[in-house]
């Protein structure tokens, strides 16, 4: 499967070469980067109707779905070009939601809850935006150590070494008291956490994703993804490439965490475990695992579905008597979604490709568009 | 001598919970490459047959009141029957699936299972008495109680593991599993029916499940909704240990992260106690590097090579 | 003689690739035939999809009067064609005397499983000597004869065997021939074998199809075709020569 990089390179070498078709530099520009910038311009009108027309809850049904977005586009770094399920990617959340804790406390929370922090750490206070990098880069930083590990295995063993991960990393910070306050919650994070931050990340992933995907390096991940004798005999460092999108997308999901812990303010180990782990791959395997379109696509029908049924748990009237979904309805709904996915539609709705540049009858745009490899 | 014999029959009987788990993933994997993330669900819904489908907040006695044979045979066939479906409506379509694919289908199931029981059954642990005789009656060794449940349960392991291994010896549809796990094409071209072995292996995954619920539920006396998910993390991290694949192995590997995990617990200082697990979980990543293939080399594997 | 198999212009693809392309080859009861060619001309391929192990994507293949066309590999099996595939496949985990059985299985004349079974520990007496030892330890050539004799058990109408001589010292793969031609001639065992080597085939076989580049080249009796030239050239492609001989065989 060599899928959407070449169609898109096809696509974009001509457009430059025809400048019939060519309709200046801004329109051009727009159409070689049009996966990001539609799904930029999708979120944009998400955010902008909910801000202004949504209740607070559905507003805040929105950041925390946006987070899931990011979550989930960090997952598509990595599961897409390497082609490694990953089932540890919840770990670099947590990674990143406790380290921002870590950084923005107030000192008086710190002493009192995670008085294990160096004293440099227990006195200061860093700014929000710090924060939430730096979150980002210890993810990164960990997932460089597991991952100079976890990447020389392949197939379904690199899968378990993933799910190995999250369990050490759960299990640690589970007993970690005096650094995440353990099995407690831990509570005292700045709340800064709105749509508009959310979008501005959500945003600059997704051209970061696709920047990644597009370059050397993420094209030598899916060549290795497809192939991996084939690729190894073509020079490409197999391994390194692995865990170079390992790293980036721990990265992402890394900064995801902090800005999910400065989103609820309070934190528990609990909250990352596998019904998280699931709900995000389930938003990638959804909108189909080898495309950005893909895991945008898949984590907003998620959660709108996810928030639809939410409403049907709530319940409504019918004729007088109050009709209601069960708890934990929604979440077999979703269950039960993802199977016929995966029975049905094994690549997703977006069936792996991107979603290219519709209009004006680009002759080249459309080949590329109906190619399906 | 008495607190070290103890030790050592916690560790085994843990071990055996393991082990049992293990087998069941284990011959999944073995005939479908399936790796099993719903085998601890399965062991769930087997302890929540024994009530009474109810939302309320108590458990209400069902199959629980049965004549102790009449429960075991009652549970281990509800177990069978989800584990069937489960197979039928789930896996069925997925086989001709990856080995990852299959994963995260079974992650699903394992998922949707789990918040059917919260739907039907609330998501409240319910407490649930069965047979706490059991854990009551103790015997003294060199002035130490040893309770009868621990023994018990590595009998009943023995006793398992004994009728597996003439099943699949000494019948012909054990040997039809034995080839399909090493060659399933193969097997196919002589006549051995795909969908027959397969459910084979569906039913003797879910039957030991069956089992595992009974004497985890007797052991703990709460019903929960994720009450098989510890169990199966660590069975399935003790197939990886004692190598996949193999029958053996997964009992190896049961054993050893059953024994290795009470050992740490008994054995590692307190201020580190708390992070046993991260050692075991650490393990499988340890054993994924240095030795693949697990610690037991199925036969299969060594021969081919 | 009445025509047992008759594969019917197949195309078989691995996802887009066709790797046989109108394919028909015919087999009647009692013959010997086999399909000779290249690395990669699609022999397998050819017998992967008559097992039902492959479906292809047109073309029909009828065995006796029942279309099997992508049928499961173990109602094919069932039906009566038995496959020994390339690379032997035997069950390393199973001993001897098992990997013989397993195959007995699905037979419903229980009385005279017995009697084949004796018979073809008498055909190989290696096997009698080693009924409990696993498979796995026998020889290529004892791994080779326990898979003709596994296949000989399920008492099938047509055998097909991939690349009997692959990896076999010549001697055995003499014996090995010996011993598919004496079934032939003692019990009308219908065989249909894949080679690559074309002397082989000439000398064992009634009928040769030269399969290269996923087509028949030249399909005759080989009695006709004994000078081998013929074959040569359609083996190895020399393309006006091919042409010309493939309308002179048809």
């Amino acid at each position: 499967m060599v899928s959407t990089t070449e169609a898109g390179r096809d696509r974009k070498r001509p457009s430059f070469k025809y400048s019939i078709e060519a309709k200046g530099p801004i329109l051009l520009t727009v159409r070689a980067w049009w996966p990001p910038v539609l799904w930029s311009i999708v979120l944009l009108l998400i955010v902008v109707i909910v801000m202004g027309a949504g209740s607070l809850t559905m507003q805040k049904t929105l950041i925390d779905a946006l987070i899931k977005l990011m979550v989930v586009v960090g997952l598509y770094v990595f599961i897409g070009n390497s082609g490694i399920l990953s089932f540890g990617h919840i770990g670099f959340m947590m990674i990143g939601a406790y380290a921002a804790a870590w950084q923005t406390c107030c000192p008086k929370t710190k002493k009192l809850f995670i008085p294990g922090l160096p004293d440099y750490m227990l006195t200061h206070q860093f700014p929000f935006i710090v924060s939430v990098v730096v979150s980002g880069l210890l993810a990164a930083f960990i997932a460089l150590i597991a991952g100079s590990v976890l990447m020389r295995l392949s197939g379904i063993a690199a899968s378990i070494g993933t799910f190995a991960f999250l369990m050490v990393m759960y299990s640690f910070y589970l007993r970690w008291d005096p650094w995440t306050r353990g099995a407690s919650t831990m509570t005292g994070l700045p709340v800064h956490t709105d749509s508009w931050v959310m979008l501005a990340f959500c945003v600059i992933v997704m051209f970061g994703a696709f920047v990644y995907a597009r370059s050397r390096y993420g094209l030598s991940a899916k060549a290795s993804r497809d192939d991996e004798v084939a690729s190894k005999a073509a020079g490409v460092n197999v391994v390194g490439q692995r865990l170079l999108s390992f790293v980036v997308s721990a990265f992402i999901v890394g900064m995801a965490g902090a800005l999910f812990g400065h989103f609820l303010g309070i934190l528990t180990v609990d909250s990352f475990g596998l019904p998280l782990t699931f709900i995000t791959l389930a938003m990638l395997v959804v909108g189909g695992m080898q495309s950005l379109s893909g895991a945008v696509l898949g984590a907003i029908v998620i959660s709108t579905l996810f928030e639809a049924l939410r409403q049907l748990e709530v319940g409504f009237d019918v004729g007088g008597t109050l009709v209601a979904l069960p708890g934990g309805g929604r979440e077999v709904g979703i269950g039960i979604l993802m199977l016929v996915i995966l029975i049905f539609r094994r690549n997703g709705l977006t069936a792996n490709q991107e979603i290219y540049w519709p209009f004006r009858g680009d002759a080249m745009a459309k080949t590329a568009m109906t190619r399906r490899s | 001598m008495g607190y070290f014999i103890q030790v050592i029959i916690d560790a085994l009987s843990l071990g055996s919970l393991y082990a049992l788990a293990a087998l069941g993933i284990g011959l999944l994997f073995g005939v479908l490459r399936l790796i099993n993330f719903a085998h601890g669900d399965f062991i769930t819904l087997g302890a929540y047959a024994l009530i009474v489908p109810a939302y309320g907040p108590n458990a209400i006695r069902f199959v629980a009141d049965f004549h102790p044979v009449l429960l075991v045979i009652c549970t281990i066939l509800i177990v069978v029957a989800i584990a069937l479906i489960s197979e039928f409506l789930v896996f069925r379509p997925l086989r001709y699936a990856s080995a990852a694919t299959l994963m995260v289908g079974s992650f699903a199931l394992s998922y949707v299972i789990q918040n059917l029981i919260i739907m039907i059954y609330s998501g409240r642990p319910k407490s649930l008495d069965l047979w706490s005789v059991l854990t009551e009656i103790k015997f003294d060794v060199s002035g130490v109680d040893i309770a009868l449940l621990p023994l018990l349960i590595i009998a009943v392991t023995l006793i398992l593991m004994a009728l597996l291994v003439l099943f699949l010896k000494r019948t012909p549809w054990g040997v039809q599993m034995r080839a399909a796990a090493e060659d399933f094409k193969m097997a196919r071209m002589l006549g051995v029916r795909a969908n027959f072995v397969i459910s084979l292996a569906f039913v003797l995954s879910g039957a030991l499940a069956a089992v595992v619920s009974l004497l985890f539920e007797v052991q703990t006396g709460i019903l929960t909704f994720r009450m098989g998910t510890p169990l199966m993390v660590f069975a399935f991290i003790a197939t990886v240990i004692g190598g996949m694949g193999s029958l053996v192995g997964s009992v190896v590997g049961g054993m050893a992260v059953g024994v290795v995990s009470s050992i740490l617990q008994a054995g590692l200082p307190p201020e580190v106690r708390g992070y046993r697990d991260v050692f075991v979980f650490g393990l499988v990543i340890l054993v994924l590097l240095l030795r693949p293939q697990g610690i037991v080399l199925s036969r299969a594997a060594r021969e081919r090579v | 003689m009445t025509t047992l198999l008759k594969v019917d212009n197949i195309t078989v693809h691995y996802s887009r690739l066709a790797a046989v392309r109108n394919v028909s080859v015919d087999v009647s009861e009692g013959e010997i035939v086999c399909i000779v060619g290249p690395n990669g001309a699609g022999k397998s391929t050819t017998l992967l999809t008559i097992s039902g192990i492959l479906s292809p994507t047109e073309g029909t293949v009828t065995f006796g009067t029942k279309n099997i066309t992508g049928a499961n590999p173990e109602n094919v099996a069932r039906m009566g064609i038995s496959q020994v595939p390339e690379g032997r496949h035997v069950f390393t985990a199973l001993n001897v005397e098992e990997n013989l059985r397993i195959g007995t299985r699905m037979r419903r004349d229980r009385g005279e499983i017995e009697k084949d079974f004796n018979m073809v520990l008498e055909m190989f007496p290696v096997l009698a000597e080693r009924k409990r030892q696993s498979a796995g330890k026998l020889s290529g050539g004892e791994q080779q004869m326990l898979v003709i004799g596994r296949a000989l058990l399920t008492r099938p109408k047509l055998m097909t065997i991939d690349e009997p001589s692959l990896g076999l010292a010549p001697k055995i793969v003499d014996r090995v021939y010996e011993v598919l031609t004496d079934l032939r001639n003692r019990m009308g065992l219908t065989l249909l074998i894949v080679e690559q080597s074309s002397e082989r085939a000439l000398k064992a076989a009634d009928r040769i199809y030269v399969l290269r580049s996923g087509q028949i080249q030249l399909s005759g009796n080989a009695k006709d075709l004994r000078d081998g030239e013929k074959v040569k050239q359609a083996y190895f492609g020399f393309t006006e020569g091919v042409k010309h001989v493939g309308e002179v065989a048809f």
